[in-house]
């Protein structure tokens, strides 16, 4: 084996092919480029995708997250936070976040955002969800994309109207913020038909502006005239109907509502924002229907000299019973100077004028004028009972027929004066302690005494033989008078006297001077004037007897046993009294007269002595004079029959009504006894005496 | 037959190499051949002394795994909706809620795992391309270890995705508890794919030709 060197292996070339850098890129690049392109395009997506940057600021920003807390429309999430950050000065807090940018654009300057927590209230738990979740912020705005807003502020509340909620907007003025809270509900025949927004104070401080939502379509039962008012709490009311209790809803006791009703048709339709007062109660606002709040009030005032307690501002002011303002403002005022200073208090009233019959184009000054010229006619104001359980008063403006005259005042301060009269103020507790105390006081058995004792008394007089007497005498006495006049006796007299006179021719004939035909032609004339007066009174008895009867009717009536038996006896006597025959002894006693004058005259015939017949006419006259005295007063005697009638009838009737009945009719019947005395007197006078007809004496 | 001093094994300067001796492996098999033998006789698997496009794969699908990781960290992995609320946890968020609670251990291991990791993956495959690239002949022996190390930790990196897939598939409790996976978890696994196959890709006789075509 020859040495030879080991054949080592040819020397590979191993150089690397030059190739072209497109020919030698491997496919596995597409991995990279694939990889990287689809990043890219995920992050251009997603920054196409980011949504609208919105910054809101929150005073309050509890529970938000950044990252977490999401924004929600509708309750559909539309954005998340991204973070949460203090603004400039601490003061608030800004919480940025990302919107959808389809929802972006509707982001305008009416977007309200708030944050949703947990709400238990008596209307009923919500946010409930926010328990668990935590809080999420709630965006609120309408559908129109208008300019879009990029910084918001947060509402501390949630709004309680949807934008884009179908409704109408009014605001509410009350008194007192006590009946409204945020949320309380309007009803409207009980129906919950719109809740109130967030009370706020107004402008002046002096009212409670609320603004309140009521839903469509109910808001078309919304005009001018509807009323609103408070319906919250409990109403007690205690009247004529006994005592009423008003409970409404229990959300409505607690946390306040508001009512409202349209009673009379023809208000206008109302627009977004139209204002409404609030009033205390149901009965208020229906009030309140008939009075234009917008009406032209005059002001008058009126000064009171008395306490003014029970009339408040408010209180009604009536005339002639209708309400025609009110009372709209109290104070004191000092009238005159010096030592005639005084203290008064001015009421101001508020007249609407036209509750006066005033057409709507009347002006204050015309109303002035009317009430000035209603003052000149006796127009005055006083205070009369309004309620006579509380004791409020109202002020009423009346006719008196016979006051004294005045006219309105415009000096003495602001507003035209209204002279005031007696005011008429029952104070309920006196007034019925007094009527008590007057029906106790009445003599109720007093006048059952007193009645029965007069219908004794009155038995008694009938049964008197003087009274029976009495009538019979003087029906006597006339009939006698009558008979007199009537009897030839009398008219014998012209012939006697004629025989006299023919006597006489002589004694005539013989002593031509003396007058003493002329004196008896007087003595006759006067003669026949006593027998006309007998006449005429005569015809007044009958109308006694009618006027007796009419007594007798209204006593009849009378609902008391012992009186209408009583009255009855009476009645018996008194006919009794009037059918007696005894009277008849009058013309006798008149006759005696007669003839005694006849024996008279035959005694100066047959004396014969010129002097003995002058004096014998004299006394003659003088008894002629007499009679006529005395039969001047039978109508006299009548007339007090008749007014004992009209006294008693009286009595009768105001038996009923007055507790003076009592006194009256004893007194009454005391009159009637006198009376009857009287009449019995007279008659035993006339018996005893008859010739004092005649001779005066 | 050249007689190869075999003495001077464990260090660099006396090596020859399969290629210098004319000779080619099989990859997959180990067996070996001429180097014009473009067949292995025993497995079918092609024969290439040299993968010249090794580089490139390399440098690609470690780019794609770069790209693939920065979703993976910036997107939530987690998205857990409890009763109460709903949170989306990246892997750093998660890391920093784990020592948060305390649970410092589990924080190291999920910060290693899918933190250090991959990041030192990329650095190992970028530093390994890089010294090929420059036929740099120092430290052959720690690079091939290396590269060793990181062929063989890849795969553990998809332990987070599949901590992910099971927590899915178990807490699934409607409304009261979900866990489903973020666009992180495809990402990083997608990332953790693409550095094992960018791994792969390298040739590491790359590592020992660098001084001969030097010399």
């Amino acid at each position: 084996m020859s040495d030879i060197p080991p054949t080592r292996p040819a020397p590979l070339d191993v150089r690397p092919v030059k190739q072209r850098i497109w020919r030698r890129l491997s496919l596995v690049w597409l991995v990279p480029v694939v990889a990287l392109s689809v990043s890219l395009w995920a992050a251009w997506q997603n920054y196409l995708d980011r949504g609208t940057l919105i910054t809101i600021t929150f005073e309050n920003a509890a529970g938000i997250t950044a990252s977490e807390t999401v924004i929600k429309y509708r309750d559909v999430t539309i954005g998340a936070v991204e973070s949460v950050e203090f603004a400039p000065g601490l003061s608030d807090l800004l919480v940025h976040a990302r919107i959808d940018k389809t929802v972006a654009p509707y982001l305008d300057d009416d977007a309200q955002f708030w944050v949703v927590r947990p709400d238990v209230s008596v209307r009923g738990i919500t946010g409930l969800d926010t328990v668990l979740s935590g809080v999420y912020i709630e965006g609120n705005w309408d559908t129109e994309a208008d300019v879009a807003q990029y910084e918001f502020t947060g509402l501390e509340q949630p709004v309680l109207t949807r934008a884009g909620e179908r409704g109408t907007h009014i605001v509410l003025r009350a008194n007192d913020g006590g009946a409204v809270s945020a949320g309380a509900p309007v009803l409207h025949k009980g129906l919950e038909v719109g809740y109130l927004e967030k009370p706020e104070l107004s402008f002046d401080g002096n009212q409670v502006v609320v603004s309140a939502f009521i839903e469509s379509p109910y808001d078309r039962r919304i005009t001018t005239s509807t009323r609103f008012w408070d319906t919250s709490g409990f109403s007690v009311s205690f009247g004529a109907g006994g005592v009423s209790l008003d409970v409404n809803s229990l959300a409505s006791l607690i946390e306040g509502g508001i009512a409202f009703d349209t009673v009379v048709s023809g208000g206008q339709p109302i627009r977004d924002g139209h204002i409404f007062d609030i009033f205390p109660d149901r009965e208020t606002a229906r009030d309140s229907l008939f009075a234009d709040p917008n009406a032209e009030v005059v002001k008058v005032a009126v000064l009171f000299a008395q306490s003014v307690s029970g009339l408040s501002k408010g209180s009604e002011v009536r005339f002639q019973g209708i309400r025609i303002g009110e009372v709209s403002e109290l104070s004191a005022i000092v009238v005159g100077e010096g030592e005639t200073a005084d203290v008064r208090l001015q009421a101001v009233l508020s007249i609407e004028p036209n509750r006066l019959g005033m057409g709507a184009q009347a002006t204050p000054e015309d109303a002035i004028a009317l009430l000035s010229d209603f003052v000149i006619r006796g127009l005055r104001a006083r205070m009369v009972t309004g309620n006579i359980l509380s004791g409020s008063l109202v002020v009423e403006l009346v006719q008196i027929e016979d006051a004294l005259p005045a006219i309105m005042t415009f000096t003495s301060g602001a507003y035209p004066v209204i002279p005031t009269t007696q005011s008429q103020i029952s104070d309920v507790a006196a007034t019925a302690e007094g009527v008590l105390a007057r029906i106790n006081a009445l003599p109720v058995e007093e006048l059952m005494d007193g009645a029965i004792d007069l219908m004794d008394s009155l038995e008694r007089l009938a049964n008197d033989d003087a009274t029976v007497a009495a009538p019979a005498s003087l029906v006597a006495l006339l009939d006698e008078a009558r008979a007199l006049v009537a009897s030839d006796d009398i008219q014998a007299v012209p012939r006697d006297l004629r025989k006299t006179i023919n006597d006489l021719d002589a004694l005539i004939a013989s002593a031509a001077d003396a007058d003493l035909v002329g004196d008896l032609d007087g003595a006759l004339a006067v003669a026949t004037a006593a027998a006309a007066n007998v006449e005429a009174a005569t015809r007044n008895l009958p109308a006694i007897t009618a006027q007796i009867e009419a007594l007798t009717a209204k006593a009849n009536s009378l609902e008391f046993e012992a009186l209408v038996t009583t009255a009855t006896q009476t009645l018996a006597s008194i006919d009794s009294l009037i059918g007696s025959d005894s009277a008849a002894a009058l013309p006798g006693s008149l006759n005696g007269a007669l003839d005694e004058m006849r024996v008279f005259l035959a005694e100066v015939r047959a004396g014969g002595a010129i002097e003995n017949v002058n004096a014998a006419l004299a006394s003659a006259n003088e008894a002629a004079l007499a009679i006529e005295e005395a039969v001047s007063t039978l109508p006299a005697l009548s007339a007090q029959a008749g007014r004992l009638v009209a006294q008693t009838e009286a009595v009768i009737e105001s038996y009923s009504e007055r507790s003076r009945f009592s006194a009256e009719t004893l007194a009454t019947m005391r009159d009637i006894q006198a009376a009857a005395d009287a009449v019995s007197a007279l008659s035993r006078a006339i018996q005893r005496n008859p010739n004092s007809l005649l001779t005066g004496r | 037959m050249q007689v190869f001093d075999l003495g001077s094994t464990g260090t660099t300067s006396g090596l020859i190499t399969a290629r210098e001796a004319g000779l080619v492996a099989c990859q997959r098999c180990g067996q070996v051949h001429r180097q014009d033998v473009r067949l292995c006789t025993r497995c079918d698997g092609a024969l290439i002394s040299r993968d010249t496009d090794s580089l490139q794969k390399v440098w690609a699908w470690l780019i794609a795994g770069m790209i693939a990781f920065i979703p993976a960290n910036i997107y939530p992995m987690l998205l857990t909706s409890t009763l109460v609320e709903r949170s989306e946890s990246t892997i750093v968020s998660g890391v920093i809620e784990l020592i948060h609670h305390g649970s410092i251990g589990i924080a190291v291991i999920v910060f290693v795992a899918s933190i250090m990791i991959p990041m030192g993956k990329f650095m190992a495959i970028i530093y390994l391309a890089i010294s090929v690239q420059r036929k740099s002949g120092t430290n052959r022996h720690q690079r091939h270890k290396a590269y060793e190390i990181v062929e063989f930790i890849g795969r553990w990196s998809m332990i987070d995705v599949f901590v992910v897939a099971i927590l899915s598939a178990l807490v699934q409790l409607n409304t009261i508890a979900t866990i489903n996976p973020g666009i992180a978890a495809v990402s990083f696994a997608l990332s953790v794919i693409f550095t094992m196959l960018s791994a792969q890709s390298f040739d590491a006789r790359l590592i020992w030709d660098a001084d001969r075509t030097t010399t």
